[in-house]
């Protein structure tokens, strides 16, 4: 016990409605890589922001050294040496590199000047130590991604952080950053920093890692050596063994192909080369076909490009035999497109109006609605009424609440009340279950089962693997913006697909 | 004396009323139900009615302690004293009313037809400016090119309606050609920072800078006393040789007065009131009952989930400067079709000031177009209320002009005021431990607001550690 540096024990965090963290225990030692495991909501970053003081959980303790302590804000974890690399960087665009490190932690002679010169020597020391060269003159915003990634390293190692906390760090970067990102950790665990590592990619824990730590939803696994374990065996700790959550069905009769997606790529607008490569695949009516995969491995811009939000670069796209590459976003929406967009504050809703406008978002033109450019008040009304009523979207007021107001799993409701009521033959569901409780995840799950027996084309983008198993009839696996595999659910298994997912095995050729 | 005892009437009411209002809602939360007040509180437009007469109200409190602050100080070749302090803080309020003194040197309140026509005369193209302003901001757009805009109305309005001859076109016809003139050509002018917004992402605001004073070194070139293609519609007359462009009576081009000068007799007023009320009242329809308001407004306001739901922002967004143009320039058209007002056409150091104070008018209203007709007016209002203190008292045109800005200046405040009664900012904070509850739950429920909540508390550490190495 006397070689752990950081206990947490029995840590419970609840939010109104579910349990985030569900009595985890995590030992970390001195020295070591510990991976954080677990599927998206597992609540790995909850665990970790826990831990660096951002909440305060409902139960259990923190040890530092053996010792218990508080961690009441992200003060108190800074002064016990704990760091974190969030996801997203909390850098000064505009100020240099140096300046960067330094802020926050400036030394100061007696009359308030810096001492930067100071402050250089011990950033250069502590590059050429750790192998973190970056040009320090550089300013932030003219530097990569992975350059800037390095300097959050940087400020941690200035600020003398004994334990550092890395939040997905691979998400944002190249192959090649990743590498190098995972020697760099390599090392400093040398040099007898402890590091606690957030990720779902299973190849980087295996690389790296000394012993791995598997949540899911809320609770704790258990936790193996690295080097004792498969890849197989951590993506079944990581998925785990179907739940309940069998969806009744019976086989798909697919018929005629709705929509066609022919060799398409996007640029990528974070790193170079493309985010979505040479993709090609089909949809048919009657079967519902689940586009599988990792976040951020290009599924998000696929869609993109699908429904018209972004250009592609090049290939080609069919919807029902015609050509639609270059169709507007409102001929797909009126020729047959209804999309549950993933990101529901940014696309779903306008969140400043009210739920009956956003009900008829984009049907406000159609002449059910409007008369010679008026808007019927009566029919939005009734009809967002009738929406509400079947879908049971819950809100203060009704039709005219304002959607800002509503909660996240109501708003996601109404998307896909709206999404599935209008009319439609290709059904575009981008993680439709996100943020909604167990009983309506049922019900959705259900109707996407429907559309699909009423003969409508469903394409799933999701990222729970249970989701993916037990709705489509069709698996796509995308991996770094290809599809490296095609998969029936009923011959494959979960621990077969994690493999694809995590990049670990690819079908020669892509699909079918 | 009436003055005070209308004061005192008005107090009594309003404490009166509060009084009920307390005791009623402390009695219906006891036992559970609404009062009619309750609910009337509870809308949303009424908290915006509240908190924009709070902000005026609160303006003319510290308009107020400006006069005082005066008192005793030499202007207009006179001490000032308490006499003309109590004159003065009347007409703030009343100004519009006054009708002079009595033989006892007091002052006295009735219709006055002059002050209160011109009020109206001032606030016409007020109206439309607002709107111009307000009609973009619903596009998200901030519409700061009014004066440009205003400008090219103005140059349109008056070059048609004085070179064609009104011998052969009835007067009434050249009207309204020259006032559609002027609206196109505000239109095209506006369309220009449109385009550039929609399609080279050009920020509004410097596209409308720049046009604005192009559009001021155009009209100035137009009208050039020697080098001009205009310079023929200069008027000779009176000691400002060549300084000001006809006003359109010359051709016999005039708004109607549809008898409004009865009303008000002696001032400048006209029908272009109505004309610009009925404009509000269009543009209030057009906003939030027709499909073509829905779209301008989805653009506005997440034009990521417009351009989701197949809405051709692009085109809205050239479209909705070019009627934020067009009122502008309708503004223009009503003001200087009058037949009364003056033009100078060198305009190429300054830009007409109604262009920018529509920036003001629309903020006031919450870019309703209703509300516009009323904060127009309001500004109006201060500005007669203004020459009336300069008119009547010691305090000088300039004390006047700074405490109609400062009422202004405050009212900008409404929206605050407004989050402070909808409980979205608290102005007492609660013990330590609700505040994290309450980021908490913020933290949750919206995943964007994350990184913001992060950065603060990365601006703690960093505070704190500056503390430490000192």
């Amino acid at each position: 016990m006397d070689n752990y540096i950081i206990e947490m024990l029995n840590i419970t965090k609840v939010f109104p409605g579910i349990i985030a963290n569900d009595n985890i225990t995590i030992q970390l030692k001195k020295g070591e890589i510990h991976a954080l495991l677990g599927e998206n909501g597992a609540g790995k970053s909850t665990l970790m922001s826990v831990l660096f003081g951002m909440y305060k959980p409902e139960a259990g303790i923190i040890k530092k050294n053996g010792e218990v302590v508080e961690i009441n804000d992200p003060n108190d974890a800074t002064a016990l040496g704990i760091g974190m690399v969030h996801q997203h960087f909390k850098l000064v665009e505009v100020f240099t590199v140096l300046d960067n490190i330094i802020l926050g932690a400036e030394t100061t002679n007696k009359l308030g000047f810096l001492k930067k010169k100071e402050a250089r020597e011990k950033v250069e020391r502590l590059s050429k130590e750790y192998n973190l060269q970056v040009d320090l003159d550089a300013k932030v915003q003219d530097i990569s991604v992975g350059m800037q990634q390095r300097v959050e390293i940087l400020k941690m190692l200035y600020r003398d952080n004994e334990v550092l906390i890395f939040d997905e760090p691979t998400a944002v970067l190249t192959p090649q950053e990743i590498e190098e990102l995972l020697l760099i950790m390599k090392n400093m665990a040398k040099s007898g920093k402890s590091i606690l590592f957030i990720t779902h990619k299973l190849n980087e824990i295996k690389a790296v890692s000394d012993r791995c730590s598997v949540l899911r939803k809320g609770k704790y696994i258990g936790t193996v050596n690295t080097s004792d374990t498969t890849i197989e065996e951590l993506s079944e700790m990581m998925v785990g063994r179907k739940v309940d959550f069998n969806v009744f069905k019976k086989p798909s009769e697919p018929k005629e192909e709705i929509l066609r997606v022919e060799n398409i790529s996007l640029k990528s607008k974070i790193k170079k080369g493309n985010v979505v490569n040479n993709v090609s695949f089909n949809v048919r009516r009657g079967e519902i076909v689940c586009v599988a995969g990792i976040e951020g491995n290009g599924q998000t811009d696929l869609v993109y490009g699908i429904t018209g939000l972004e250009k592609i670069t090049s290939g080609n796209i069919f919807l029902k035999g015609k050509n639609i590459t270059h169709a507007s976003i409102k001929e797909r929406n009126t020729n047959g497109f209804s999309h549950i967009p993933e990101d529901r504050h940014k696309y779903g809703l306008i969140l400043d109006f009210t739920l009956e406008n956003n009900m008829v978002l984009q049907r406000y033109e159609e002449p059910m609605f409007q008369n010679h450019g008026f808007i019927k008040p009566k029919a939005v009304r009734e009809y967002s009424d009738k929406l509400i009523e079947e879908y049971d979207v819950r809100s203060g007021q009704g039709s005219v609440t304002i959607v800002r107001s509503m909660s996240g799993g109501n708003q996601q409701k109404a998307i896909i009340a709206r999404e599935m009521d209008k009319d439609h033959d290709l059904l575009i569901a981008v993680q439709p279950t996100r943020g909604l409780d167990v009983g309506a995840i049922e019900t959705i799950h259900k109707r996407i089962v429907k559309e699909r027996d009423e003969g409508k084309a469903v394409l799933l983008i999701s990222l729970e693997l249970d989701e993916v198993m037990s709705l489509s009839d069709r698996i796509l696996v995308m991996y770094e913006g290809e599809i490296v595999g095609e998969f029936d659910p009923k011959t494959t298994t979960v621990q077969e697909l994690g493999l694809y997912m995590a990049g670990a095995k690819r079908m020669e050729g892509g699909s079918k | 004396m009436t003055f005070i005892f209308l004061f005192l009437i008005l107090a009594v009411i309003i404490g009166g009323f509060s009084v009920y209002a307390i005791l009623t809602t402390k009695k219906a939360k006891a036992n559970g139900y609404e009062t009619w007040l309750m609910k009337f509180y509870a809308k949303d437009s009424v908290k915006t009615i509240i908190s924009s007469v709070t902000a005026i109200l609160l303006g003319l409190l510290v308009g107020c302690l400006f006069l005082i602050m005066f008192v005793g100080s030499e202007m207009s070749g006179r001490s000032i004293s308490g006499f003309d302090l109590i004159d003065a803080l009347q007409l703030i309020f009343f100004g519009g009313f006054n009708t002079g003194r009595n033989e006892f040197g007091s002052l006295i309140y009735g219709w006055n037809g002059v002050s209160l026509g011109n009020m109206l005369f001032r606030a016409t193209p007020l109206i439309l400016t607002g709107l111009s302003v307000g009609v973009a901001y619903k596009t998200g757009l901030f519409n700061i090119g009014a004066p440009g805009q205003y400008l090219m109305g103005t140059a349109a309005a008056l070059i048609v309606s004085l070179t064609i001859p009104s011998d052969v076109i009835p007067p009434f016809i050249i009207w309204i050609i020259a006032f559609l003139s002027a609206i196109i050509a505000g239109a095209l002018w506006a369309s220009i920072v449109g385009l550039f917004k929609a399609f080279l992402n050009v920020n509004e605001v410097i596209t409308c800078i720049m046009t604005n004073w192009i559009a001021a070194i155009l009209v100035t070139s137009l009208f050039d006393k020697t080098t001009g293609p205009f310079n023929f519609l200069l008027d000779p007359s009176g000691d400002k040789n060549y300084k000001f462009v006809y006003k359109t009576a010359h051709n016999g081009v005039e708004t109607i007065k549809l008898g409004l000068d009865k009303l008000f007799p002696g001032s400048q007023i006209n029908a272009g009131i109505i004309v610009a009320i009925l404009i509000a009242i269009l543009m209030f329809i057009i906003i939030n009952k027709t499909t073509f308001g829905y779209s301008l407004k989805s653009c506005g306001s997440n034009k990521h989930a417009a351009q989701y739901a197949g809405i051709n922002s692009k085109l809205y967004i050239t479209l909705s400067m070019a009627i934020a143009g067009g009122l502008a320039a309708a503004g223009a058209a009503l003001y200087y079709l009058s037949g009364n007002t003056e033009f100078t056409w060198s305009t190429y150091q300054s830009l007409p000031a109604i262009g920018f104070n529509g920036i003001p008018v629309a903020l006031l209203a919450s870019c309703n177009p209703i509300g516009i007709i009323f904060s127009a007016s309001f500004m109006a209002y201060l500005d007669i209320s203004g020459l009336q203190i300069r008119n009547m008292t010691m305090y000088n045109e300039y004390i006047s002009s700074i405490v109609s800005a400062l009422i202004v200046y405050f009212s900008a405040f409404a929206l605050i005021f407004k989050q402070i009664l909808s409980g979205k900012i608290k102005l007492f904070r609660k013990k330590k431990e609700d505040i994290s509850n309450a980021v908490d739950t913020r933290f949750k429920e919206e995943d964007y607001n994350v990184d913001k909540k992060e950065e603060t508390d990365s601006k703690e550490v960093e505070t704190t550690e500056e503390g430490g190495t000192e």
